[in-house]
Protein backbone atom coordinates (compact mmCIF):
# COMPACT_ATOMS: atom_id res chain seq x y z
CA UNK A 1 0.00 0.00 0.00
CA UNK A 2 1.34 3.73 -0.88
CA UNK A 3 0.75 6.67 1.23
CA UNK A 4 -2.55 7.34 2.65
CA UNK A 5 -3.61 10.79 1.83
CA UNK A 6 -7.40 10.36 3.50
CA UNK A 7 -8.01 8.40 6.56
CA UNK A 8 -12.16 8.09 7.13
CA UNK A 9 -11.91 6.09 10.40
CA UNK A 10 -15.45 4.45 11.68
CA UNK A 11 -17.32 8.03 11.17
CA UNK A 12 -20.57 8.24 12.16
CA UNK A 13 -22.43 11.70 11.73
CA UNK A 14 -26.07 11.57 13.10
CA UNK A 15 -28.70 14.33 12.12
CA UNK A 16 -31.81 15.48 14.29
CA UNK A 17 -35.04 15.10 13.63
CA UNK A 18 -37.12 17.31 15.14
CA UNK A 19 -40.85 16.55 15.57
CA UNK A 20 -41.19 20.30 17.00
CA UNK A 21 -38.34 22.18 16.50
CA UNK A 22 -37.86 24.88 18.98
CA UNK A 23 -36.85 27.18 16.75
CA UNK A 24 -38.73 30.43 18.67
CA UNK A 25 -37.82 31.53 22.20
CA UNK A 26 -42.08 30.58 22.93
CA UNK A 27 -41.58 27.07 22.02
CA UNK A 28 -37.97 26.92 23.98
CA UNK A 29 -39.78 28.51 27.37
CA UNK A 30 -43.04 26.85 26.89
CA UNK A 31 -41.74 23.26 26.18
CA UNK A 32 -38.37 23.93 29.10
CA UNK A 33 -35.48 23.22 27.60
CA UNK A 34 -36.51 20.14 26.54
CA UNK A 35 -37.27 19.42 22.32
CA UNK A 36 -38.60 16.19 20.93
CA UNK A 37 -36.53 14.95 17.85
CA UNK A 38 -35.60 11.64 17.03
CA UNK A 39 -31.88 10.82 15.68
CA UNK A 40 -31.05 9.83 12.44
CA UNK A 41 -27.78 8.34 11.89
CA UNK A 42 -27.14 9.53 7.97
CA UNK A 43 -23.61 7.49 8.32
CA UNK A 44 -23.52 4.73 9.97
CA UNK A 45 -19.60 3.63 10.78
CA UNK A 46 -17.45 4.52 7.34
CA UNK A 47 -14.39 3.65 7.03
CA UNK A 48 -11.72 3.56 4.12
CA UNK A 49 -8.46 5.02 2.74
CA UNK A 50 -7.88 6.69 -0.16
CA UNK A 51 -3.89 6.68 -1.26
CA UNK A 52 -1.87 9.43 -2.18
CA UNK A 53 -2.45 10.39 -5.81
CA UNK A 54 -5.50 8.23 -6.58
CA UNK A 55 -9.26 9.49 -8.03
CA UNK A 56 -11.28 7.92 -5.48
CA UNK A 57 -15.18 7.60 -6.10
CA UNK A 58 -18.35 7.66 -3.95
CA UNK A 59 -21.00 6.35 -5.53
CA UNK A 60 -24.71 5.25 -4.43
CA UNK A 61 -28.36 6.43 -4.93
CA UNK A 62 -29.96 9.15 -3.50
CA UNK A 63 -29.86 9.70 0.16
CA UNK A 64 -27.18 7.18 0.87
CA UNK A 65 -25.00 9.66 2.92
CA UNK A 66 -22.42 10.53 -0.25
CA UNK A 67 -23.02 14.52 -0.03
CA UNK A 68 -22.69 13.96 3.67
CA UNK A 69 -19.84 12.27 4.28
CA UNK A 70 -18.02 14.79 1.77
CA UNK A 71 -19.27 17.65 3.70
CA UNK A 72 -17.79 15.75 6.24
CA UNK A 73 -14.41 15.64 4.46
CA UNK A 74 -14.87 19.01 3.99
CA UNK A 75 -15.22 20.39 7.09
CA UNK A 76 -18.65 21.68 7.08
CA UNK A 77 -19.90 19.04 9.10
CA UNK A 78 -18.36 17.19 11.84
CA UNK A 79 -18.93 13.67 12.63
CA UNK A 80 -19.93 12.64 15.86
CA UNK A 81 -17.96 9.21 16.09
CA UNK A 82 -14.45 8.49 14.39
CA UNK A 83 -12.54 10.79 12.77
CA UNK A 84 -11.16 11.98 9.08
CA UNK A 85 -7.58 12.83 8.82
CA UNK A 86 -5.74 14.03 6.02
CA UNK A 87 -2.10 14.57 4.94
CA UNK A 88 -1.83 18.29 3.52
CA UNK A 89 -4.62 21.00 2.26
CA UNK A 90 -7.86 19.83 1.28
CA UNK A 91 -10.20 22.07 -1.02
CA UNK A 92 -13.77 20.93 -1.69
CA UNK A 93 -15.64 22.02 -4.46
CA UNK A 94 -19.19 21.40 -3.55
CA UNK A 95 -20.31 24.42 -5.66
CA UNK A 96 -19.23 27.08 -7.40
CA UNK A 97 -19.42 30.56 -7.24
CA UNK A 98 -19.69 30.50 -3.35
CA UNK A 99 -19.83 34.36 -2.34
CA UNK A 100 -19.77 36.01 -5.67
CA UNK A 101 -21.19 39.49 -5.13
CA UNK A 102 -23.25 40.02 -8.13
CA UNK A 103 -22.67 43.44 -8.36
CA UNK A 104 -18.82 43.21 -8.03
CA UNK A 105 -16.66 42.56 -11.01
CA UNK A 106 -15.49 39.31 -12.45
CA UNK A 107 -12.22 40.37 -11.37
CA UNK A 108 -13.32 41.65 -7.67
CA UNK A 109 -14.79 38.19 -7.56
CA UNK A 110 -11.95 36.50 -8.41
CA UNK A 111 -9.86 37.72 -5.50
CA UNK A 112 -12.30 37.50 -3.40
CA UNK A 113 -13.74 34.04 -3.91
CA UNK A 114 -10.10 33.02 -4.29
CA UNK A 115 -9.54 34.24 -0.61
CA UNK A 116 -13.03 32.65 0.43
CA UNK A 117 -11.04 29.09 -0.90
CA UNK A 118 -8.30 29.73 0.93
CA UNK A 119 -5.81 31.30 -1.55
CA UNK A 120 -3.79 34.08 -0.57
CA UNK A 121 -3.82 37.30 -2.26
CA UNK A 122 0.02 36.62 -4.07
CA UNK A 123 -1.37 33.08 -5.19
CA UNK A 124 -4.40 34.27 -6.60
CA UNK A 125 -2.22 37.27 -8.51
CA UNK A 126 -0.34 34.50 -9.73
CA UNK A 127 -2.60 32.54 -11.00
CA UNK A 128 -4.66 35.41 -12.14
CA UNK A 129 -3.82 34.77 -15.93
CA UNK A 130 -4.32 31.29 -15.72
CA UNK A 131 -7.98 31.17 -13.78
CA UNK A 132 -9.22 33.59 -16.46
CA UNK A 133 -7.89 31.94 -19.24
CA UNK A 134 -9.20 29.05 -18.53
CA UNK A 135 -12.46 30.16 -17.31
CA UNK A 136 -13.06 31.90 -20.92
CA UNK A 137 -14.66 35.17 -19.69
CA UNK A 138 -11.15 37.17 -20.54
CA UNK A 139 -13.74 39.97 -22.09
CA UNK A 140 -15.85 40.37 -19.44
CA UNK A 141 -13.75 40.32 -16.52
CA UNK A 142 -14.27 43.62 -15.47
CA UNK A 143 -18.06 43.47 -16.00
CA UNK A 144 -20.30 42.96 -12.81
CA UNK A 145 -20.88 38.95 -12.79
CA UNK A 146 -24.94 39.81 -12.75
CA UNK A 147 -24.61 40.27 -16.35
CA UNK A 148 -22.85 36.97 -16.88
CA UNK A 149 -24.46 34.17 -18.60
CA UNK A 150 -25.34 31.42 -16.11
CA UNK A 151 -22.54 29.33 -18.05
CA UNK A 152 -19.79 31.95 -17.58
CA UNK A 153 -21.05 31.94 -13.80
CA UNK A 154 -20.15 28.60 -13.49
CA UNK A 155 -17.08 29.28 -15.51
CA UNK A 156 -15.35 31.21 -13.75
CA UNK A 157 -16.13 30.09 -10.48
CA UNK A 158 -14.87 26.76 -11.39
CA UNK A 159 -11.90 28.17 -13.18
CA UNK A 160 -11.20 29.30 -9.76
CA UNK A 161 -11.88 26.73 -8.04
CA UNK A 162 -9.77 24.40 -9.89
CA UNK A 163 -6.91 26.42 -9.93
CA UNK A 164 -6.53 26.59 -5.41
CA UNK A 165 -3.82 23.76 -6.24
CA UNK A 166 -4.92 21.57 -2.77
CA UNK A 167 -3.15 18.16 -2.32
CA UNK A 168 -6.64 16.88 -1.55
CA UNK A 169 -9.65 17.66 -3.68
CA UNK A 170 -12.90 17.13 -3.27
CA UNK A 171 -15.57 17.28 -5.75
CA UNK A 172 -19.08 17.25 -5.98
CA UNK A 173 -20.62 16.50 -9.30
CA UNK A 174 -19.75 20.20 -10.30
CA UNK A 175 -18.17 18.35 -13.34
CA UNK A 176 -20.92 18.76 -15.32
CA UNK A 177 -20.92 22.36 -15.97
CA UNK A 178 -20.34 24.37 -19.25
CA UNK A 179 -20.60 23.34 -22.92
CA UNK A 180 -18.73 20.18 -24.03
CA UNK A 181 -16.01 22.25 -24.75
CA UNK A 182 -15.40 23.19 -21.33
CA UNK A 183 -16.11 19.83 -19.90
CA UNK A 184 -12.84 18.25 -21.77
CA UNK A 185 -10.99 21.45 -20.50
CA UNK A 186 -12.08 20.17 -17.10
CA UNK A 187 -11.34 16.37 -17.59
CA UNK A 188 -7.83 17.61 -18.97
CA UNK A 189 -7.30 19.76 -15.47
CA UNK A 190 -8.45 16.43 -13.89
CA UNK A 191 -6.22 14.26 -15.30
CA UNK A 192 -2.96 16.72 -14.91
CA UNK A 193 -3.74 17.17 -11.21
CA UNK A 194 -3.61 12.83 -10.84
CA UNK A 195 -0.22 13.35 -13.36
CA UNK A 196 1.15 15.38 -10.61
CA UNK A 197 0.75 13.49 -7.72
CA UNK A 198 -2.53 15.01 -5.97
CA UNK A 199 -6.08 12.97 -4.90
CA UNK A 200 -9.09 13.54 -6.09
CA UNK A 201 -12.48 11.93 -4.27
CA UNK A 202 -15.58 12.61 -6.11
CA UNK A 203 -19.43 12.29 -6.13
CA UNK A 204 -21.11 10.95 -8.76
CA UNK A 205 -24.15 9.57 -10.16
CA UNK A 206 -22.59 8.85 -13.92
CA UNK A 207 -21.22 5.88 -13.98
CA UNK A 208 -19.39 6.29 -16.93
CA UNK A 209 -17.49 9.71 -15.22
CA UNK A 210 -16.53 7.10 -11.98
CA UNK A 211 -15.49 4.76 -14.66
CA UNK A 212 -13.12 6.88 -16.42
CA UNK A 213 -11.64 8.46 -13.91
CA UNK A 214 -11.73 7.19 -10.46
CA UNK A 215 -9.03 3.74 -9.74
CA UNK A 216 -11.03 2.80 -6.65
CA UNK A 217 -14.31 3.58 -4.74
CA UNK A 218 -16.49 3.13 -2.23
CA UNK A 219 -20.30 1.97 -2.91
CA UNK A 220 -22.55 3.65 -0.06
CA UNK A 221 -26.24 2.52 0.84
CA UNK A 222 -28.25 4.12 3.69
CA UNK A 223 -25.41 5.25 5.11
CA UNK A 224 -23.43 2.42 5.39
CA UNK A 225 -20.23 1.40 3.84
CA UNK A 226 -21.70 -1.79 0.96
CA UNK A 227 -17.93 -1.89 -0.45
CA UNK A 228 -14.71 -0.19 -1.05
CA UNK A 229 -11.99 -1.50 -3.75
CA UNK A 230 -11.06 -1.46 -7.48
CA UNK A 231 -14.00 1.53 -9.40
CA UNK A 232 -14.81 -1.63 -11.89
CA UNK A 233 -15.62 -4.04 -9.89
CA UNK A 234 -17.11 -2.27 -7.17
CA UNK A 235 -19.52 -0.16 -9.86
CA UNK A 236 -20.60 -3.50 -11.19
CA UNK A 237 -21.94 -4.69 -7.78
CA UNK A 238 -23.89 -1.66 -7.18
CA UNK A 239 -25.07 -1.64 -10.81
CA UNK A 240 -26.29 -5.23 -10.04
CA UNK A 241 -27.86 -3.93 -6.99
CA UNK A 242 -30.19 -1.68 -8.35
CA UNK A 243 -31.10 -4.54 -11.38
CA UNK A 244 -32.12 -7.05 -8.58
CA UNK A 245 -34.32 -5.08 -5.89
CA UNK A 246 -34.75 -8.14 -3.59
CA UNK A 247 -30.59 -7.65 -3.03
CA UNK B 1 -4.49 29.80 21.41
CA UNK B 2 -5.02 27.92 18.29
CA UNK B 3 -7.48 29.75 17.63
CA UNK B 4 -6.13 33.20 17.49
CA UNK B 5 -3.78 31.69 14.76
CA UNK B 6 -6.81 30.56 12.52
CA UNK B 7 -8.27 33.49 12.53
CA UNK B 8 -5.63 35.70 12.31
CA UNK B 9 -4.97 33.39 9.23
CA UNK B 10 -7.83 34.48 7.79
CA UNK B 11 -7.38 38.18 8.36
CA UNK B 12 -6.79 38.19 4.29
CA UNK B 13 -10.43 36.89 4.14
CA UNK B 14 -11.72 39.11 6.58
CA UNK B 15 -10.32 41.64 4.91
CA UNK B 16 -11.92 40.56 1.43
CA UNK B 17 -15.03 40.19 3.13
CA UNK B 18 -15.04 43.47 4.51
CA UNK B 19 -13.93 45.14 1.06
CA UNK B 20 -16.96 43.32 -0.81
CA UNK B 21 -19.83 44.33 1.68
CA UNK B 22 -17.95 48.55 1.18
CA UNK B 23 -17.89 48.35 -2.18
CA UNK B 24 -20.63 46.45 -2.98
CA UNK B 25 -22.88 48.92 -0.46
CA UNK B 26 -23.50 51.79 -2.61
CA UNK B 27 -22.90 50.58 -6.05
CA UNK B 28 -25.43 51.70 -8.51
CA UNK B 29 -26.07 55.18 -6.48
CA UNK B 30 -25.25 58.43 -7.32
CA UNK B 31 -24.31 59.87 -4.19
CA UNK B 32 -22.15 56.60 -3.26
CA UNK B 33 -20.73 57.14 0.27
CA UNK B 34 -22.47 60.31 1.41
CA UNK B 35 -25.39 58.20 1.75
CA UNK B 36 -23.68 57.15 4.71
CA UNK B 37 -24.08 60.44 6.31
CA UNK B 38 -27.45 61.10 5.32
CA UNK B 39 -29.25 58.61 7.78
CA UNK B 40 -27.44 60.49 11.24
CA UNK B 41 -27.72 63.62 9.56
CA UNK B 42 -31.36 63.15 9.46
CA UNK B 43 -31.35 62.15 12.88
CA UNK B 44 -29.89 65.12 13.60
CA UNK B 45 -32.22 67.27 12.34
CA UNK B 46 -34.77 65.35 14.00
CA UNK B 47 -33.60 65.02 17.22
CA UNK B 48 -32.23 68.67 17.20
CA UNK B 49 -35.91 70.40 16.44
CA UNK B 50 -37.87 67.59 18.75
CA UNK B 51 -35.58 67.92 22.11
CA UNK B 52 -33.62 71.18 21.49
CA UNK B 53 -36.10 73.66 19.65
CA UNK B 54 -39.53 72.12 21.00
CA UNK B 55 -38.78 70.31 24.35
CA UNK B 56 -35.75 72.62 25.39
CA UNK B 57 -33.24 70.33 26.19
CA UNK B 58 -29.56 72.05 27.05
CA UNK B 59 -26.78 70.19 27.46
CA UNK B 60 -24.07 71.99 29.51
CA UNK B 61 -21.95 74.01 27.20
CA UNK B 62 -18.59 71.89 26.67
CA UNK B 63 -15.64 72.42 29.43
CA UNK B 64 -12.94 73.81 28.49
CA UNK B 65 -13.54 74.09 24.98
CA UNK B 66 -17.08 76.31 25.24
CA UNK B 67 -18.93 74.87 22.43
CA UNK B 68 -22.46 75.40 23.13
CA UNK B 69 -24.38 73.79 20.13
CA UNK B 70 -26.84 71.16 20.83
CA UNK B 71 -26.36 69.22 17.15
CA UNK B 72 -22.41 68.86 17.81
CA UNK B 73 -23.22 67.54 21.08
CA UNK B 74 -25.37 65.35 19.83
CA UNK B 75 -23.72 64.06 17.22
CA UNK B 76 -21.00 63.26 19.95
CA UNK B 77 -22.64 60.60 21.13
CA UNK B 78 -25.24 59.57 18.58
CA UNK B 79 -22.42 58.60 15.95
CA UNK B 80 -20.65 55.80 18.04
CA UNK B 81 -24.09 54.87 19.08
CA UNK B 82 -25.15 54.31 15.58
CA UNK B 83 -22.37 52.60 14.55
CA UNK B 84 -22.58 50.45 17.94
CA UNK B 85 -26.35 49.82 16.59
CA UNK B 86 -25.74 48.80 13.28
CA UNK B 87 -22.87 46.35 14.45
CA UNK B 88 -24.89 44.52 16.78
CA UNK B 89 -27.95 44.48 14.04
CA UNK B 90 -25.80 43.90 11.06
CA UNK B 91 -23.24 41.06 12.86
CA UNK B 92 -26.10 39.13 14.21
CA UNK B 93 -27.76 38.28 10.90
CA UNK B 94 -24.20 38.18 9.28
CA UNK B 95 -24.23 34.33 9.74
CA UNK B 96 -27.85 33.68 8.38
CA UNK B 97 -27.26 36.12 5.44
CA UNK B 98 -24.22 33.79 4.27
CA UNK B 99 -26.45 30.87 4.94
CA UNK B 100 -25.26 29.60 1.33
CA UNK B 101 -21.59 30.23 1.69
CA UNK B 102 -21.51 28.48 5.51
CA UNK B 103 -22.98 25.59 4.00
CA UNK B 104 -21.08 25.28 0.92
CA UNK B 105 -17.37 26.10 1.78
CA UNK B 106 -15.13 25.82 4.68
CA UNK B 107 -13.45 28.19 6.35
CA UNK B 108 -13.15 30.55 9.84
CA UNK B 109 -17.00 31.05 10.46
CA UNK B 110 -15.72 34.18 12.69
CA UNK B 111 -14.91 36.41 9.75
CA UNK B 112 -18.60 36.98 8.85
CA UNK B 113 -19.71 39.42 12.08
CA UNK B 114 -15.81 40.59 12.28
CA UNK B 115 -16.57 41.20 8.46
CA UNK B 116 -19.69 43.65 9.14
CA UNK B 117 -17.58 45.33 11.91
CA UNK B 118 -15.41 46.28 9.86
CA UNK B 119 -17.32 47.11 6.85
CA UNK B 120 -19.57 49.05 9.49
CA UNK B 121 -16.45 50.85 11.10
CA UNK B 122 -15.54 52.32 7.90
CA UNK B 123 -18.44 54.11 7.23
CA UNK B 124 -18.31 55.30 11.08
CA UNK B 125 -14.64 56.10 10.36
CA UNK B 126 -15.81 58.75 7.16
CA UNK B 127 -18.97 60.31 9.66
CA UNK B 128 -16.49 60.54 12.47
CA UNK B 129 -14.24 62.75 9.67
CA UNK B 130 -16.79 64.71 8.69
CA UNK B 131 -17.68 65.33 12.34
CA UNK B 132 -13.89 65.94 13.22
CA UNK B 133 -14.25 68.73 10.64
CA UNK B 134 -17.73 70.30 11.75
CA UNK B 135 -15.98 70.31 15.42
CA UNK B 136 -12.93 72.87 14.36
CA UNK B 137 -15.19 74.42 11.88
CA UNK B 138 -17.35 75.47 15.21
CA UNK B 139 -14.37 76.46 17.35
CA UNK B 140 -12.94 72.59 19.11
CA UNK B 141 -9.31 72.23 19.86
CA UNK B 142 -9.71 68.53 18.69
CA UNK B 143 -6.50 67.16 16.99
CA UNK B 144 -4.73 66.99 20.19
CA UNK B 145 -7.45 64.47 21.47
CA UNK B 146 -7.71 62.11 17.90
CA UNK B 147 -5.45 59.19 18.99
CA UNK B 148 -7.57 58.62 21.94
CA UNK B 149 -10.51 59.11 20.05
CA UNK B 150 -9.49 56.25 17.47
CA UNK B 151 -8.55 54.16 20.91
CA UNK B 152 -11.58 54.70 22.01
CA UNK B 153 -12.91 53.88 18.97
CA UNK B 154 -11.82 51.06 18.55
CA UNK B 155 -12.98 49.75 22.28
CA UNK B 156 -16.31 50.18 20.98
CA UNK B 157 -15.69 48.47 17.93
CA UNK B 158 -14.49 45.10 20.19
CA UNK B 159 -17.42 45.64 22.44
CA UNK B 160 -19.49 45.81 19.60
CA UNK B 161 -17.95 42.57 18.23
CA UNK B 162 -18.46 40.27 20.69
CA UNK B 163 -21.98 41.37 21.82
CA UNK B 164 -22.35 40.42 17.49
CA UNK B 165 -20.73 36.99 18.12
CA UNK B 166 -22.90 36.40 20.43
CA UNK B 167 -25.71 37.17 18.98
CA UNK B 168 -25.20 35.67 15.80
CA UNK B 169 -24.94 32.63 16.97
CA UNK B 170 -28.29 33.17 18.71
CA UNK B 171 -29.61 33.75 15.81
CA UNK B 172 -29.29 31.38 13.98
CA UNK B 173 -31.09 28.84 17.03
CA UNK B 174 -33.75 31.04 17.26
CA UNK B 175 -34.51 33.71 14.72
CA UNK B 176 -36.50 35.87 17.28
CA UNK B 177 -33.79 36.99 18.61
CA UNK B 178 -33.22 39.89 15.70
CA UNK B 179 -36.77 41.17 16.96
CA UNK B 180 -36.31 41.03 20.03
CA UNK B 181 -32.68 42.76 19.87
CA UNK B 182 -34.21 45.46 17.46
CA UNK B 183 -36.47 46.30 20.05
CA UNK B 184 -34.25 45.92 22.73
CA UNK B 185 -31.95 48.35 20.97
CA UNK B 186 -34.25 50.96 20.79
CA UNK B 187 -35.06 51.23 24.73
CA UNK B 188 -31.11 50.85 25.19
CA UNK B 189 -30.42 54.21 23.10
CA UNK B 190 -32.94 56.03 25.53
CA UNK B 191 -31.75 54.47 28.28
CA UNK B 192 -28.34 56.19 27.17
CA UNK B 193 -27.40 60.04 27.84
CA UNK B 194 -27.17 60.50 23.66
CA UNK B 195 -30.21 62.76 23.44
CA UNK B 196 -30.36 63.90 26.83
CA UNK B 197 -27.56 64.83 29.22
CA UNK B 198 -27.08 63.11 32.09
CA UNK B 199 -27.35 66.01 34.45
CA UNK B 200 -31.21 65.19 34.30
CA UNK B 201 -30.58 61.83 35.57
CA UNK B 202 -28.40 63.14 38.15
CA UNK B 203 -31.64 65.12 39.28
CA UNK B 204 -34.09 62.78 39.28
CA UNK B 205 -31.79 60.55 40.91
CA UNK B 206 -31.03 62.84 43.85
CA UNK B 207 -34.78 63.95 44.36
CA UNK B 208 -35.56 59.87 44.94
CA UNK B 209 -32.61 59.25 46.85
CA UNK B 210 -31.14 55.53 47.79
CA UNK B 211 -33.74 52.86 46.62
CA UNK B 212 -35.33 50.55 48.90
CA UNK B 213 -33.43 51.98 51.88
CA UNK B 214 -30.17 51.56 50.45
CA UNK B 215 -27.22 53.96 49.38
CA UNK B 216 -27.79 52.86 45.42
CA UNK B 217 -29.02 55.65 43.76
CA UNK B 218 -31.07 55.17 40.81
CA UNK B 219 -27.63 56.84 39.14
CA UNK B 220 -25.55 54.20 40.01
CA UNK B 221 -27.69 51.74 38.64
CA UNK B 222 -28.06 53.72 35.19
CA UNK B 223 -24.34 54.15 34.95
CA UNK B 224 -24.17 50.49 35.18
CA UNK B 225 -24.69 50.82 31.05
CA UNK B 226 -21.85 50.12 29.36
CA UNK B 227 -22.71 52.65 26.63
CA UNK B 228 -23.35 55.90 28.93
CA UNK B 229 -19.51 55.11 29.43
CA UNK B 230 -18.57 55.06 26.01
CA UNK B 231 -20.51 58.23 25.07
CA UNK B 232 -19.48 60.15 27.82
CA UNK B 233 -15.86 59.12 27.22
CA UNK B 234 -16.53 60.40 23.46
CA UNK B 235 -18.39 64.04 24.43
CA UNK B 236 -15.21 64.38 26.91
CA UNK B 237 -13.02 63.89 24.24
CA UNK B 238 -14.42 65.52 21.37
CA UNK B 239 -16.57 67.73 22.85
CA UNK B 240 -15.34 69.15 25.80
CA UNK B 241 -11.90 68.54 24.58
CA UNK B 242 -10.03 67.32 27.91
CA UNK B 243 -8.67 64.00 29.61
CA UNK B 244 -11.53 61.41 30.19
CA UNK B 245 -12.31 60.67 33.19
CA UNK B 246 -9.82 57.68 33.83
CA UNK B 247 -12.41 55.30 35.74
CA UNK B 248 -14.98 55.70 32.53
CA UNK B 249 -12.15 54.85 30.32
CA UNK B 250 -11.25 52.00 32.33
CA UNK B 251 -14.72 50.44 32.82
CA UNK B 252 -14.47 50.84 28.77
CA UNK B 253 -11.74 48.76 27.93
CA UNK B 254 -12.97 46.22 30.91
CA UNK B 255 -16.32 46.22 29.05
CA UNK B 256 -15.21 45.65 25.72
CA UNK B 257 -12.77 43.09 26.99
CA UNK B 258 -15.44 41.23 28.72
CA UNK B 259 -17.50 41.50 25.71
CA UNK B 260 -15.25 40.03 23.39
CA UNK B 261 -13.72 37.26 25.67
CA UNK B 262 -17.72 35.81 26.08
CA UNK B 263 -18.43 36.34 22.66
CA UNK B 264 -15.36 34.59 21.16
CA UNK B 265 -15.85 32.12 23.84
CA UNK B 266 -19.61 31.23 22.81
CA UNK B 267 -19.00 31.66 18.89
CA UNK B 268 -16.18 29.17 19.16
CA UNK B 269 -18.07 26.68 21.15
CA UNK B 270 -21.22 26.93 18.32
CA UNK B 271 -19.38 27.55 15.46
CA UNK B 272 -19.08 23.77 14.48
CA UNK B 273 -22.93 23.36 14.48
CA UNK B 274 -23.40 26.13 12.36
CA UNK B 275 -24.11 24.85 8.90
CA UNK B 276 -26.27 22.16 10.39
CA UNK B 277 -28.77 24.53 12.57
CA UNK B 278 -29.09 27.13 9.49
Amino acid sequence: MTDISVQVDHVSKRFRMYHERNQSLKSAIMRGRRSVHEDFWALKDVSFEVPTGSTFGLIGSNGSGKSTLLKCLAKIYYPEKGSISHRGRIAALLEVGSGFHPELSGRENVFLNGSILGMTKKEVTRKFDEIVEFSGVEQFIDQPVKNYSSGMYVRLGFAIAINVDPDVLVVDEVLSVGDAEFQEKCSQKFVDFKAAGKTVILVSHSMTAVQEMCDSAAWLSHGELVSVGAAEPTIRAYLESLNSPSA
Amino acid sequence: MRYITEVLASRELLANLTLREIRGQYKRTIFGQLWSLVNPLATMLVYTIVFAFILRVSPPPGNPSGLNIFAVWLLCGLLPWTFFATVVQQGMGSIIANAGLVQKVYFSRIVLPLSTVGSVGYNWLFEMGVLLVVLAVCGSFVWPWIPLVLVVMVLLAIFAAGLALMLSVANVHFRDTQYLVSILMQIWMYLTPIIYPISLVEQQSQAHGGLFGSSITLLDIYRLNPLERFVSVFRQLLYDNTWPNIQDLVLCAVWACASIVIGVGVFRRSEKGLAEAL
